[in-house]
Parts: C-alpha cells; structure tokens; sequence
C-alpha cells in the first residue's frame, strides 16, 4: 500500500491535548486526536513525522515539518517535544565507576540528573553526524550533540567512553 | 485487606507527603510512586499516592500542586508511554481525561502495575488479590544489591559483582593459581640467569684492570672459559626458563577462554540481545591474549627486570657509591613521566579497544551474510563501510602510537643522559686521580648502568602493556561477571510431566520503552494443541520465548503442573520441551549429528525413526552421503523445508512432553507445508502442543486458539467457537481465505 503523503500547504493542524493534534485537510476532511510520531526519531528530527490515529494506524505523513504553515508548525513541534525525551547533557558534574557500572551526574537541557551505565561499551554510541546517544540501565536516551562544545572537564572525563 | 506498611519506590520527599497528608483526608494509602520528571517534562520530584477507594497526585504542575480523586470517578487509568517518558493519566466518568504523573522508564513498571490495580479494583475484583500482583511488582522493582546498588536478575539473586569475584587481580590470580610451581620454577631460574647476565661486566673489569695490564695469558684463557660457563648456563637455563613460561601461559589461555566460552553458553538471552557476536568473539580471542601476554609481562619479565635492578644497583653501589647515585638521578623523572604517559594511554587504548571490537562486529554481520551481499551487488558498499571502520580504528591506534612511541623514547632519552654524567664525572675522576676509580671500573660500571636502565625502561613501558591488558581484561570481566540464567530449583525434576500449563497475571517487556505482553491468563489442560495466532510483533513468540525461559524477568507466573516452572531445574525443563522454530538453525556437521544434537548418544536405530515421523529418512536417504552428508555453514546444501523437517526430527528424537512449532511452515512451499504438517501431526499425538501459525489452516485441529492482539490475549476458544463470536480470528480467517483464494486463481490462470 502506497504511504499517504500530505501536502504541507493543504494541511491545518490545531493542538488537542500534550501529544495529540487535530488536522483539518483543505478538503475540509477532518481528522481527531492524531498523534504524531517521528519515523526517524534519531537521525531525522524534523523528516517524515508519521501521523497516527487512536488505534495506532497511521493516517498520513509529513515529509518535512518546515514545509507546513507556520502555526501547524509549531503545533506539530510542540506536541514531538512532548512525545520525545532525549534530553542533552551540557555538562557531565561527576563520573563514577564500581564494578564496570558507570554512575554519570550530568546537566541537561531539563535539568540535573544522575543515572546508571551498565555496560558502557554497548551503552554509548556515537552517530553518523558526531552525536553522541547514552542509554542508561533503565533505556533512557540521553544525547551530546557536541561533545567538542562541552567544558574541557567533561570531554576528558567522557572522552575515553567513546 | 492485610498489607499495612506503604509501598513505594523510594523515599518521599517531606514536603510532598506533607502536602499529601492534607489531600488524603484520613484515608490510609497502599502504595506510593514517586516519579523523576514534572508533568512539564523537566526533572522533578512528583508522588502518587493510592489507597484502596481513592488518589492523590502531586505535582507543581497541577492545580494547587495537587488532586484528589476517588476510584469511583474514574473511568480508566493508564500509562501512556512515550519516548524517554511515560504519563500516568485516568479518564474520569465524563470521559475527560488528566494527567496525573509523569516519569522516566525506570518507575514504568511499576506505574503500569498501579493502573491495573484501580481498574481492576474499580471492577470489582479481590482487592488483596490486586494488591499482591502489585506487591511483586514493587519487589522486583527494589531488587538492588545493598552492597553495590546494582540491580539483581531476581530479588533473591546473589550479586555477582559482590560475590569477590568482581576484582581484577582476584579473577586473575584465580587462574594463576594452579600453576603456581612451574610459575616459580621459572621466577628462580629467572634469578639465576639474572645472576649470571651481572657477571661478564665484572670480569670485564678485572681484564682491564689486572689481567691484560699483568700480561697473564693463563689467567686470561682461564677468565675466558669462566665466561663460557657463565654464557653457557645463562642461556641454557633461559631456553628452559622460556619453554617453561610459554607452556605455562598457554595453559592459563585455556582455562580462561574454556570458562569465557562456558560461561556465554549460560548468559540470558538479554545478554545476547545487547552484545553482538562479532564483541563476544574479539572477547574470547583477542583480549585473552592480549591478557596472556600481560600476565606473562608481569609474572617473569617483570621478576626478571626487578632482581636485575636490584643486583645492578648493588654492585654499583658497591663498585664506587658516588657514581651509583649519579646514576639514578633519572629515575624519578622516569617515574614520573610514566605516569604521566601511562593516564594519558588508558583512555587511547579504552578507545582502541571499541574500535575493534566494531571492526569484528562488522565481520561476524557481513561474512556469513555474504550471499545476501552478492544478491544485492553490495560488494562494494560492504567494503567501503568495512575500510571506514578500519580506518577510524587506524586513526585511533596512529593517535595511541604516537604517545606510545613518544614515551620510551622519552625514557631513554633522560637514561642516556645519566649515562653521560657517568662518563662525565667517571672519566674526571680516573683523569684527576683523585679518586681510587680505575679505568676497568669506570667501563665496568658504565656496562652496569647501561643495564640498569633496561629494567628502569621496561617498568617505564609496562603501563603501555597494562593500559592495554586493563581494557581488554574489563571486556573479559563484563562476561565473567555477567549474571549467568537463574536456576533457582536447580536439582528439582519432577519424575512426571504432565503438561498442564498456566499463565497467570504475566507482563513483560524486553526494554521499558514498550510493553510486549500484558496481562496474560490462561490455562492449557495436558494433551492440549493450542493455536497462537495474531498479526505480527501482536507477542506470539514472546509467549514462547518466556515458557522457554529465554527470558526470566516477567512479571506474574508460569506454572506447569501448578508449580512455578522457575522453581523447576532448567535443564531438566528445558530437556521436555521439543521447539520448532521458524528458521531451523543447522550446524556445520553430519546430519546424523544434526539430529541427535538433542539427544547425544542415540542409537542409530533412534535417529532413523526420528527422521522417519519428521518425513526427513526419504529425502535423506537418497542425499550420496545419506546420515553422513556434512551440511554447510548453517546449513547450506538443503532446502528450507529439508532443514525444518531435520529440525523436527531433531525435536522428536529427545521424546519432549511438550512440543513448541514457532511459524514452522510460513517459509516453505504449499507441498512442502503438507509434508512438514503431516509430520507435525505424526509427532504432537499426545503431548502438550503450542503452535504459532501463519496460515490459520493449519490451526483447524487445534482444540484451543489463543488469539494475541497488542501484546494481549483477546479471544480463547476453539475454532467453531471463535468464529462464531466473529471477531478478530473470523477476520484473520476472512482475510487469509480471500488471499488464498487470489492465490490460487492466479496459479491457475499462469498455470493454463
């Protein structure tokens, strides 16, 4: 079945709660409570945003959120910032270890945090683009987006992880 | 209702259970969570409370900080993952819907226990009964070790980093133990040879000094064939000394690559799900060795270097003690500049080490997948993508070679240098006269210092060789410290296995991002076929999975002749179960061997009638080598079909009670499907039989089907019953009829 694409300028989107957005098309078709999800969560943040209604079956997608009207634009952003927590460490505060288990306390952009890394070898991967994405013991993503962008403490104490 | 004391993740914080107490209104709460993340999505501290009629939330968020709600309003609660995140919200009668926590994976089971708790609650069922599934939930959830904080398989799981194992030189020494005297052996000979490598300088200086100034031929042929001597057994014990080191080591190799490979045999699946093959492998090979040389470096290398640093620096000190301390004048700087190189190595090499093990990770996914690369002409994506990893582990080791190569460079530099100030203040003295200092001595003592500085050398290098075996030896431990599978009734095989099998109140989910199976109940009387249908990824084969025990840490129990099957010794388990899965797994041997793989030591006899019900003797016998026909790699040189009916043979020959076929059919050809299903039918005749089909066909004779939508079970009855309620299964049935039917009409019409 061919995926249906909607066309950004033929598309209005209004909030409905935290992660759900209504769409109205130019056809004057409405659709309720859809929940969008990014079909590229960690390589393509703001491609193909697949729209899913309550049963989970996917309604339409977006290619790309900034083609759509700025209001939907903002609408949609809003309700993915929601939905996706990676936050991004902007500075690591203390880097323990016992027993292979890594113990980070870290400052990210919601706030300070102190989470476990079981096995650091398979817990951290650096991406394609120089991305840095740490999984903790209980799979929550955390992301450097530039580990050169950090205070010199941090590179070195993270430097050796990668 | 008994449970008195309040459940709860972790401490509240004061002022929220202040707050909460004003909220609460008398009413005595069961259970607390305490969540990570504010409802705007920032870390935060946040509680729900829950009593046995009622709610309280707290959160800034919320209006006045907090809410109070009663079961009796609330329509539904539930847990709405997200990614990175959770919310706990309940819909009220009116159907509004609020949400009340927000958290992390890490409190998600737990949220997800106390959903189900109020809305099973709210209808009306046994609220002790509620409150004990949820207990357990807390349970596993505090199952941390109070010595290390790590978290155990189980709560009455022994902690494998605390059980003093966890250190690296105990496990080390652990297999330097048993060969402790050859090890000693070689110290000594090590001494001895260290002895004679300090005597030639010396009769150097008497020939200097007194033997070719005196003129003493005899003397001179006598020093000579001292010499000899001293060459003679300073190598002959060395040889001794190396054979003895090397058979010694290779010894130490085996053990640990023997117990490196037992132990991966016993590590849960979840291991495997988060450790590819390719690091497992760079594991056994290389970083043992990597270790062997380390051990060995340190066992008699290093004893060697140190008696000769001692030695040396006696018969200095003894030769003239104002040069001996000229002499180590270099050796704090060498001190200090190895450490100072030995921190600035340990993350290169920590570095190096992921690099490599990428680099084996790539050769175990493309090399046995090589067909598949040449179906899709991809030779040359592989090797570029293969040449990108090589060359970002070269960049990383042209990086550690550089400080690596710097460093004894450095080293010998600063000891060369002392070895001038020796000349230097050595040859005033023998010039002025002043001293007793004689030339013989002073070329002597400048022979000694030279070797004084190969032992400072080579304890300056070691920190290279242990930053090196330091990573490698952290991988080795990642696997020996791994938490084995849990055989909590190991020694428990019970003499009879009926095969009545019971899931009550069973969730589980691989990670916490997503739930798999959610509250799974049903019993399965002995002798039963049981079809599992459901459309892909509904939890088919995790329901398999975890009645395998490829996955112990679910929630709820899984009974089989009402008794716990993790309170059953796994082996004995595990040997009454046939499974059948949907890609048979073959092994690069005969096929004899493939199929008495589960039965080692059948009989002939026993074999022939296995692959006699798995319809497999005819297709085998006419193969040239029949039984002995060596199959390739996964098995290469069969079919589809051929490999299952092999796999089924195999299932049959260890006579299981309980017979498991995982999608068997869904990958081979309709007359194939036949042969393989006649055989299935042959073999499930009395035994406990669960089977996942694709084809809903093949379920007709089942007496019970189970149908599995999102992780939950959503129709239970036979076939007639199911598709006379005309649901999900009489859909499944309709869609699949209108396919075949398709089908076949289109294989007429090609086939005219």
């Amino acid at each position: 079945m061919a995926r249906n694409f909607i066309d950004p300028n033929t598309v209005k989107f209004t909030v409905r709660d935290k992660i759900f957005v209504d769409a109205e098309l130019y056809t004057g078709e409405k659709f309720t409570m859809l929940e969008p999800h990014r079909l590229f969560p960690i390589s393509g943040l703001m491609k193909y945003i697949s729209l899913l209604d309550e049963d989970g079956n996917e309604v339409f997608i977006i290619r790309d959120i900034e083609q759509l009207l700025p209001e939907s634009k903002e609408v949609i952003l809003k309700c993915l910032d929601e939905r996706y927590m990676i936050p991004k460490i902007t500075k690591l505060i203390k880097r323990t270890e016992k027993f292979l288990i890594w113990m980070w306390t870290v400052e990210t952009d919601r706030g300070e945090f102190t989470f476990e890394i079981i096995n650091s070898y398979q817990s951290i991967k650096i991406l394609y683009d120089g991305r840095i994405l740490i999984k903790d013991g209980n799979d929550n993503l955390y992301e450097i987006p530039d580990l050169y962008a950090l205070d010199s403490r941090s590179i070195k104490l993270i430097l050796p992880d990668v | 209702m008994e449970q008195k004391t309040l459940l709860t993740n972790k401490p509240i914080p004061a002022e929220l259970e202040a707050k909460a107490c004003s909220l609460l209104c008398g009413a005595s709460p069961l259970m607390a969570i305490v969540g990570d993340l504010n409802l705007d999505g920032k870390y935060g501290v946040s509680t729900l409370y829950v009593c046995a009629d009622r709610l309280v939330a707290l959160d800034r968020f919320l209006p006045d900080g907090g809410v109070m709600m009663l079961f009796e309003d609330i329509e539904k609660a539930s847990v709405k993952r997200l990614y990175g995140n959770a919310i706990f919200r309940v819909e009220d009668k009116s159907g509004k819907v609020s949400d009340l926590l927000r958290f992390t994976y890490s409190t998600t089971d737990v949220c997800d226990a106390v959903a189900d708790f109020i809305n099973k609650t709210n209808e009306g069922a046994d609220i002790d009964e509620q409150l004990l599934v949820v207990k357990n939930t807390y349970h596993n959830l505090r199952s941390f070790c109070p010595k290390c904080g790590r978290k155990l398989a189980n709560p009455e799981a022994d902690c494998m980093n605390c059980k003093g194992k966890g250190k690296m030189a105990q496990v080390l020494y652990g297999y330097i133990k048993p060969y402790i005297k050859p090890l000693l052996i070689s110290i000594f000979l090590s001494v001895v040879t260290t002895g004679m490598a300090l005597v030639p300088p010396y009769i150097t200086k008497m020939m200097v000094d007194d033997i070719i100034p005196g003129k003493n031929v005899k003397n001179l042929i006598i020093t000579i064939a001292a010499l000899l001597g001293v060459y003679l057994m300073q190598y002959g014990l060395g040889a001794l000394r190396a054979y003895l080191l090397r058979i010694t080591g290779d010894k130490i190799i085996v053990d640990l690559k023997k117990d490196i490979y037992a132990k991966a045999q016993y590590l849960p699946m979840k291991f495997y799900d988060k450790t590819s093959t390719g690091a497992i492998i760079n594991r056994i090979n290389s970083d043992t060795t990597q270790l062997q040389n380390f051990m060995l470096r340190i066992t008699q290398e290093a004893v060697v270097q140190f008696f000769m640093m001692i030695g040396i620096v006696v018969i200095m000190l003894v030769m003239d003690w104002r040069l001996a301390l000229f002499s180590l004048v270099p050796v704090p700087v060498v001190a200090l500049l190895s450490r100072y190189f030995g921190k600035k190595l340990s993350p290169m090499y920590r570095r190096l080490w992921r690099r490599s093990s990428s680099i084996s990770t790539i050769l175990t996914d493309t090399i046995p997948s090589v067909r598949i690369v040449k179906s899709f002409t991809s030779e040359e994506r592989t090797i570029n993508r293969f040449s990108r990893y090589m060359d970002d582990w070269f960049n990383e080791d042209k990086r550690a070679a550089k400080t690596a190569s710097v460093f004894p460079n450095a080293i010998t530099f600063f000891v060369t240098c002392g070895s001038l100030l020796i000349w230097y203040v050595g040859g005033r003295y023998v010039i002025d006269g002043s001293t007793d200092l004689t030339l013989g001595v002073l070329v002597s003592f400048i022979s000694y210092a030279s070797m004084f500085y190969n032992p400072v050398n080579f304890f300056a290098s070691l920190s290279d060789s242990y930053q090196n075996a330091l990573a490698s030896t952290e991988k080795i431990l990642d696997i020996i410290n791994a938490e084995p599978e849990h055989n909590f009734g190991k020694g428990n095989s019970p003499k009879f296995f009926e095969g009545k099998i019971e899931f009550r109140n069973v969730n589980f989910s691989f990670d916490r991002s997503k739930k798999i199976l959610n509250d799974i109940n049903f019993v399965i009387q002995p002798g039963e076929t049981v079809g599992i249908v459901g459309t892909t990824g509904s939890g088919k084969s995790t329901i398999i999975n975890l009645l395998m025990r490829f996955y112990d840490d679910y929630e709820g129990e899984i009974l089989i002749d009402d008794v716990n099957i993790k309170d059953i010794d796994m082996e004995f388990f595990r040997s009454k179960i046939g499974y059948v899965q949907q890609e048979p797994i073959m092994f690069r041997d005969t096929i004899f061997n493939n199929i008495s793989y589960s039965l080692p030591g059948a009989h002939v006899d026993q074999v022939l009638n296995a692959a006699d019900v798995a319809n497999a003797h005819t297709f085998i016998s006419r193969l040239p080598n029949a039984y002995d026909t060596t199959l390739g790699e996964r098995g290469v040189g069969l079919s589809g079909g051929e490999k299952q009916r092999l796999s089924i043979a195999r299932a049959v020959l260890k006579n299981p009670n309980l017979m498991i076929f995982d999608e068997a059919t869904s990958a081979v050809d309709s007359e194939t499907e036949k042969l393989i299903q006649d055989a299935i039918d042959k073999v499930i005749r009395g035994r406990t039989t669960f089977m996942i089909a694709h084809r809903l066909s093949t379920l007709r004779k089942a007496n019970r089907i189970l149908v599995v939508d999102k992780g939950r079970i959503i129709e239970n009855g036979s076939h007639d019953e199911l598709m006379a309620l005309k649901g999900k299964y009489y859909k499944l049935i309709q869609i699949q009829s209108m396919s075949e039917k398709v089908a076949a009409d289109k294989a007429a019409e090609n086939f005219e």
